[in-house]
């Protein structure tokens, strides 16, 4: 029971960090139909920032607020300034071009933040300490029905569900949520309703961003320290949890995030001679490799029917 | 008084020019109707004055030059247009397609609300599916669906391209007598691109013959059907 409730905890705290990467790379697909492949290092990018301004003394709390302000302006930036010039010309490329920033990101934090590095190996990579936003502590821990439950994982559970029901409230119920939701479902309707459909997709892009800067920051402080690998397997992570989910979903990426980090740990946990730490990625994605073969639009997604 | 008048209005997509200059005029309160056949340049026209494409010419609204205008400032000018296939928001809720509808407003939510009543008074269908989704609509519905959403801008012009496009007969003489309605009790402007001439013609103060990107007659619905060469080719008798 106690080591039930402990991997529960400890699964919904990675899962967490999914489902904020997750969040944002639905929050494009929606938008633009784009995947946007650098969204784990557009990430890491903000990350390395909030541990800037941490070793400049600004306390973890308002750094990580600035952070997401740095994120913000990065995909809004990369929106107007690299994705809509591109996906004029063709579409594909755009994926190519993401491809691409997602190089040039982790090379340009290395340049910066870690040393000589060969990029893309992570392996080796210098790694710098980053402050938790939540007591970590090993005598920081709650005990729940016997389990030591860390207060970082209770932390990180609450701050995913704070940021979910807020976004749910914006998505829904404010003027730039119906225009967001406008854009993604028919691009060109929108404009013809008088919304400024560039202006909607480079707020999508700075939310996404500023979402995934929250979700590195989370990772690096569970992880207690940062390098220049740190994003490679979450966006994988991410991504499965987004597809898991249904792509156009964001209710379906947070929950899908939650499962895939519950399935890794569970696994991991109560097989520990066949899964293992080593295995827990092949059972995630057995799972997800399953849901599509019985649900292809994913568990939350829509498979769009249009009548005429 | 002239509400919009477009002169040498000229535009296409990329390398083709299909409206090879043309000029359209809509005086407040009339319904003007732009006949013609397929590939004749009646929806490029709808997209050159909305401002969706590139446009050569001058286009003026209320005596303002709109030809360098965005999308978006051509509705906030009070140009709206519907566009062909109806062009809901198919993952958005009847409600919420109206709401989108009203974005430009900003005369508040209960003006907005008022709105959103009366239209479901004239499209008594559209509230029984108010919270359904709009891609879950019959064809005749979403055209309902569009024309509402078009309205709660509160526009001084609306633009219809080609309302009747796939719908029964009876649903389009429906949406007819309700755009004619429209255009009696509440004052509205339409321009409106067809195929169907006859229905069409019925509530047409003033009809426009496009060919192949070239107007090659206009005058009022009793001056066009008068004409034997036209009436043969339009209106089939």
């Amino acid at each position: 029971m106690e080591l039930f409730l402990q991997r529960l905890v400890d699964g919904f705290s990675e899962g967490s960090v999914y489902a904020l990467i997750a969040l944002g790379l639905v929050i494009i697909y929606r938008g633009t139909g784009h995947l946007n492949f650098a969204q784990g290092e557009m990430a890491l990018f903000s990350t390395y920032v909030v541990y800037q301004f941490g070793e400049w003394g600004i306390p973890i709390g308002i750094a990580v607020v600035m952070g997401m302000a740095v994120g913000f302006a990065l995909g809004a930036v990369t929106e107007v300034a690299i994705v809509r010039p591109i996906s004029k010309k063709s579409p594909f490329a755009v994926f190519i071009v993401t491809i691409g920033l997602f190089q040039l990101l982790n090379w340009l934090d290395g340049a910066i933040w870690g040393g000589q590095q060969l990029p893309n190996s992570g392996v080796g990579s210098k790694q710098v300490r980053f402050p938790s936003l939540f007591p970590s502590k090993p005598t920081d821990f709650v005990t729940i029905f016997g389990a030591n439950i860390k207060i970082q994982s209770l932390g990180v559970i609450a701050l995913v569900a704070v940021l979910t029901v807020g976004l749910f409230a914006i998505f829904n119920h404010t003027r730039l949520g119906l225009a967001m939701r406008a854009v993604a479902a028919n691009g060109d309707s929108a404009k013809l309703v008088g919304i400024r459909t560039g202006r909607v997709l480079m707020v999508s892009w700075g939310f996404a961003a500023a979402i995934g800067a929250l979700g590195g920051v989370v990772f690096a402080g569970i992880n207690t320290n940062v390098n220049l690998g740190l994003m490679f397997t979450v966006f994988i992570y991410a991504s499965a949890a987004a597809t898991l989910g249904g792509f156009d979903s964001p209710g379906g990426a947070v929950i899908g995030g939650f499962s895939i980090g519950l399935i890794q740990n569970m696994a991991a946990g109560y097989a520990p001679k066949w899964v293992g730490q080593e295995m827990k990625v092949g059972v995630a994605f057995l799972v997800l490799l399953g849901v599509l073969l019985f649900r292809p639009s994913g568990l939350f997604g829509s498979s769009r029917v249009e009548r005429v | 008084m002239t509400l919009l008048r477009a002169r040498g209005l000229t535009a296409g997509y990329g390398p083709v020019t299909v409206l090879q200059g043309i000029d359209v005029e809509v005086n407040e309160g009339e319904i003007v109707v732009v006949l013609g056949a397929n590939g004749a340049g009646k929806t490029t026209t709808m997209r050159a004055i909305s401002g969706t494409i590139p446009r050569q010419g001058s286009i003026e609204f209320e005596g303002r030059n709109i030809q360098k205008a965005s999308t978006d400032a051509i509705v906030r000018a009070g140009i709206v247009q519907v566009p062909q296939g109806r062009g809901t928001f198919p993952e958005l809720t009847v409600a919420d397609n109206l709401l989108a509808g009203a974005y430009v407003r900003r005369d508040g939510a209960k003006a907005v609300e008022d709105d959103i009543s009366k239209w479901y008074s004239v499209f008594p269908r559209l509230e029984e599916r108010a919270l359904q989704r709009a891609g879950s609509l019959s064809g005749g519905e979403q055209q309902m669906l569009a024309i509402a959403r078009a309205l709660m801008s509160r526009p001084k012009l609306l633009l219809c391209d080609e309302p009747s496009m796939g719908l029964a007969p009876l649903i389009t003489r429906e949406l007819f007598k309700v755009i004619g309605g429209l255009n009696r009790e509440e004052g509205l402007s339409v321009l409106l691109v067809e195929q169907n001439a006859n229905l069409a013609m019925q509530i047409a103060s003033r009809v426009y013959l496009l060919e192949t990107g070239v107007i090659v007659a206009s005058g009022t619905a009793a001056e066009l059907s008068a004409d034997d060469s036209i009436r043969k080719a339009y209106l089939g008798f």
